[in-house]
């Protein structure tokens, strides 16, 4: 018997959450084999096997999280277990044999006789009453305690977590479902549900777990909202200058193989003016009640993968040329759509954009990437009616939302910082009377 | 066919009220539904006028009266002149035990508004149940219907019980005189209690087993304490007898029992029954159509009132919208002879041929100061449990009150109690209880009233 824990995965995580086990018990592994995906703070690990061998038991399930040192899996291995490995000594709790009942009590319908390889899972008479109405196999819940017995508490937090899939239905003895219709009306509630799903169309809300990164984003999101009194101030640019920009330099960098869009050249616009308002580069120390003030720049990029929002980093962005900002970005997006970035790919942001035009939709009231203090979102670059010197013209205008920490920043600051940083858009190429 | 008769409707009909008609009906009425139980007879059964609650009744009467010839009372200084009995009090007495029960399940019945209907009843087709009585013949349309008629006595081949000379268990209880001598065909509890009633009342009796052991399944070394009693009630047992050969009269037969479901017209209802007569049903107790239940021995499976009374509850509360199912890990079994035997669970045979690896325990009880202050320290605990976590597996249980003692280990077994968890506990002292702690303490190897084998 060999068991393996949860590693450290680096960063000081203390947990995981299990995604998937790519095995199951009884499956035989080589060594190497990716058996597992975890998910830490927001990345996805995939974790191969340490040893060949068969696995005897899975101690931490699918959407169940785990700590640093906590033991995931139990190998046989290869080495012991060629025969089945019955005559290997085990240090699992759970039986290697026969449920009593098989042995004991001769039923009288011989389909319902439990398999004599089945373990029993250890729980106590009113345990197993539960599990059997709410219809879940016991040895699908994962005890709570050490001793390895389920309780009465781990079958009702099972049901909670997998009230998605139709257990009820699906394990009920056979005989149950036949001639629904003549039940009567005095039915207790879990006969109900037989009831409709029979005689209509089912039409149950599916409920699903959150888990994942799902998860992970809701409690992000919770945390936010609930610890930072948020207040948004709205503007909107000229993009002229900016469009003017770009169209120029768009071939050249193209012909670096660089494709030239918009956030580089709004990150590089962003750099000064986070130096020069360096509130909106900080976080509160919660409790030492202090401000820290950033003295590097990480800008996260709010990005849309497949399973949700991700928020990649541009480590030192200030350090970075335009081009290396535009290549970074184009390998952060891209491995944040595929979720394949590292664990400081994907933290230690010290300020947020948001590129919302392009989720589509014109502007939105970004909520602050916690624990930084402020978010800025531009919206999509449109050709709007403007009056300039009391003439109508189109122009080409972009939205600015910006979300800030009510504790630390006022709204004249935020008004400040939000007319600076429109200088720079409307002006770009102010950037070269501090370029080095 | 009668003409013209009107149908009653119903809503759940239970058919049979013994331990298991009775108990569902009266499950079924605190839940709220409306029940009508059938039965030809009083309320309570086989078991409670034919079978379990006769003999028992017998058994401790025959027990007071065979300890006071015992050597035991000469050595606790008492000194018994003449002692005698009478087999019709003891009957009377019998009878008054069972009347007195009865009286009580009666009055359970009408107080949970169960509508009794004295009658035999059977199927008509899925809903609907005749029922022929004392009020001539009814009509019952029902919602749910349990059955629950139990068991016949199993004939043996070429011999048909007359109640006199070839006699089934209920018949041998009733009997009007006393035989001087007595033939027992069987090898289950039910031939060796009889075995043990009537030899302590005298008789001459044989013990013919089909079978190469009595009580199969039995730990042998608890078995052997069984046969010592046995011999010493001057029991002849005969084992591997051919049953063609039997001769001797009169002669009881206990060969089990079969299912009485033949008289219930379960092919109008296409109900589907197994081998044994049985009707097939689920864990939730439900025949192969789902609103009619059966439980009991009229299921075919093992026959005790324990599994009946079990099973009627799962029945009832089914049917009522529930969802229960019939699922002990484990049956505790008792044998009243002398020494008693209890069990439950796995032997250490059985364990091992299960694929367990085993750990034993085992405590004499002439070690145990409660037997010895009883004066009864005839008996053995042994104890079964899973070397690897130390959970108990099965008890085997020989001695005073061994029945009622089982139920401890059969709820340690229940619970996945470990031999530690057995051994944390207190245990009144002195008492019977003892044995299981000190059994589960030497199977850990640290029992302190026993000496360490080596």
């Amino acid at each position: 018997m060999q068991e393996f824990k949860l590693p450290d995965l680096g960063e000081g995580m203390q947990e995981a959450e299990v995604v998937e086990w790519l095995v199951k018990p009884g499956d035989t592994l080589k060594l190497d084999q990716t058996m597992l995906r975890v998910e830490t703070d927001k990345a996805v690990v995939e974790i191969p096997s340490p040893v060949a061998g068969r696995v005897a038991e899975i101690r931490v399930q699918d959407g169940q999280v785990a700590k640093v040192g906590e033991v995931l899996i139990v190998f046989e291995e290869s080495t012991t277990s060629a025969n089945g490995g019955s005559s290997t000594p085990s240090q699992s709790i759970t039986h290697t044999a026969a449920a009593i009942q098989s042995a004991s009590i001769p039923t009288s319908d011989p389909g319902s006789q439990t398999p004599a390889t089945k373990q029993r899972v250890l729980a106590a008479p009113a345990v197993r009453k539960l599990a059997f109405e709410l219809g879940i196999d016991l040895e699908k819940v994962t005890p709570s305690h050490s001793n390895g017995r389920v309780s009465i508490e781990d079958v009702r937090s099972y049901v909670e977590r997998d009230r998605a899939s139709s257990l009820l239905p699906a394990s009920s003895p056979a005989l149950v479902e036949e001639k629904e219709g003549e039940q009567p009306v005095s039915q207790a509630p879990s006969a109900m549900i037989h009831k409709i799903e029979h005689s209509i169309t089912p039409v149950q809300d599916e409920r699903q777990p959150l888990k994942g990164l799902r998860k992970r984003i809701a409690e992000h999101m919770e945390r936010s909202w609930r610890t930072i009194p948020h207040a948004t101030a709205f503007d909107e640019v000229d993009g002229g200058a900016l469009a003017t920009l770009r169209e120029t330099l768009k071939p050249l960098a193209e012909k670096r193989d660089v494709r030239l869009t918009y956030i580089p050249l709004l990150i590089k616009l962003l750099i000064p003016v986070l130096k020069e308002f360096p509130i909106f580069n900080a976080s509160l120390d919660e409790e030492s009640r202090e401000i820290i003030y950033k003295h590097s720049y990480h800008i996260g990029v709010a990005t849309a993968s497949p399973e949700g929002l991700l928020v990649p980093v541009l480590r030192n962005a200030d350090h970075l040329t335009l081009m290396e900002i535009t290549s970074n970005l184009e390998y952060l997006i891209e491995g944040a759509k595929k979720r394949t970035l590292s664990l400081p790919e994907l933290s230690g942001s010290t300020f947020t954009l948001n590129n919302v035009g392009s989720f589509g939709g014109s502007t939105g009231t970004p909520i602050i990437n916690y624990p930084e203090v402020a978010i800025l979102a531009v919206g999509r670059l449109q050709d709007k009616a403007v009056v300039q010197q009391g003439t109508v013209v189109v122009r080409p205008i972009m939205p600015l939302a910006l979300s800030f920490d009510h504790r630390l920043i006022d709204g004249a600051m935020a008004g400040a910082f939000l007319a600076r940083f429109k200088g720079f858009v409307e002006n770009p190429q102010q950037l070269m009377l501090d370029m080095v | 066919m009668v003409v013209g008769d009107v149908t009653t409707a119903v809503d759940v009909l239970v058919l049979g009220a013994g331990p298991g008609g009775y108990v569902a009906a009266i499950r079924a009425a605190q839940l709220g539904r409306h029940v009508t139980l059938i039965d030809y007879g009083l309320p309570g059964g086989t078991c409670l006028h034919q079978g379990c609650i006769p003999l028992k009744a017998l058994l401790s009467a025959s027990e007071r009266y065979q300890q006071t010839r015992s050597e035991e009372l000469t050595s606790m200084g008492i000194y018994v002149e003449a002692v005698s009995f009478d087999w019709a009090s003891m009957q009377a007495w019998k009878q008054g035990v069972v009347d007195r029960l009865a009286e009580g399940v009666r009055r359970l019945i009408a107080g949970n508004r169960v509508e009794y209907v004295h009658g035999t009843g059977w199927f008509i087709n899925a809903q609907e149940v005749r029922v022929e009585g004392e009020h001539g013949s009814l009509r019952f349309k029902f919602e749910h219907c349990i059955i629950a008629t139990g068991a016949d006595a199993a004939p043996l081949s070429g011999l048909s019980f007359d109640g006199k000379q070839i006699l089934t268990p209920e018949q041998a209880l009733m009997i009007t005189e006393i035989p001087e001598a007595l033939s027992i065909i069987g090898d289950d509890y039910i031939a060796l209690e009889l075995a043990t009633l009537f030899a302590r009342l005298g008789v001459k009796v044989k013990l013919l087993s089909p079978g190469e052991q009595l009580l199969s399944g039995v730990d042998s070394s608890a078995l052997r304490l069984v046969h010592a009693g046995l011999r010493k009630l001057g029991i002849q047992v005969s084992t591997g007898v051919a049953l063609d050969s039997i001769a001797e009269r009169p002669v009881v037969i206990s060969q089990g029992v079969c299912p009485r479901t033949f008289d219930l017209h379960l092919d109008a209802v296409g109900l589907e029954v197994i081998a044994n007569g049985g009707i097939k049903v689920n864990s939730m107790q439900q025949s192969s159509v789902s609103h009619i239940f059966a439980i009991g021995d009229c299921t075919g499976g093992r026959a005790l009132a324990s599994i009946a009374m079990k099973q009627a509850k799962v029945a009832a509360e089914v049917l009522s919208g529930q969802r229960v199912q019939f699922a002990p890990l484990v049956m505790p079994l008792i044998v009243h002879t002398t020494p008693e035997l209890a069990t439950v669970g796995y032997t250490a045979e059985e364990a091992a041929k299960a694929g367990y690896n085993i750990v034993t325990g085992r405590f004499p009880l002439a070690a145990n100061g409660r037997a010895l202050t009883l004066g009864n320290d005839n008996g053995v605990a042994l104890l079964v449990a899973n070397a690897d976590d130390g959970t108990l597996l099965g008890a085997t249980l020989v001695g005073p009150r061994a029945g009622d003692l089982i139920e401890q280990a059969a709820l340690a077994i229940e619970m996945g109690a470990t031999l530690t968890d057995l051994s944390e506990i207190l245990y009144a002292h002195p008492g019977l209880s003892e044995t299981i702690l000190e059994t589960a303490e030497g199977a850990l190897g640290r029992a302190v009233h026993m000496l360490a084998k080596g």
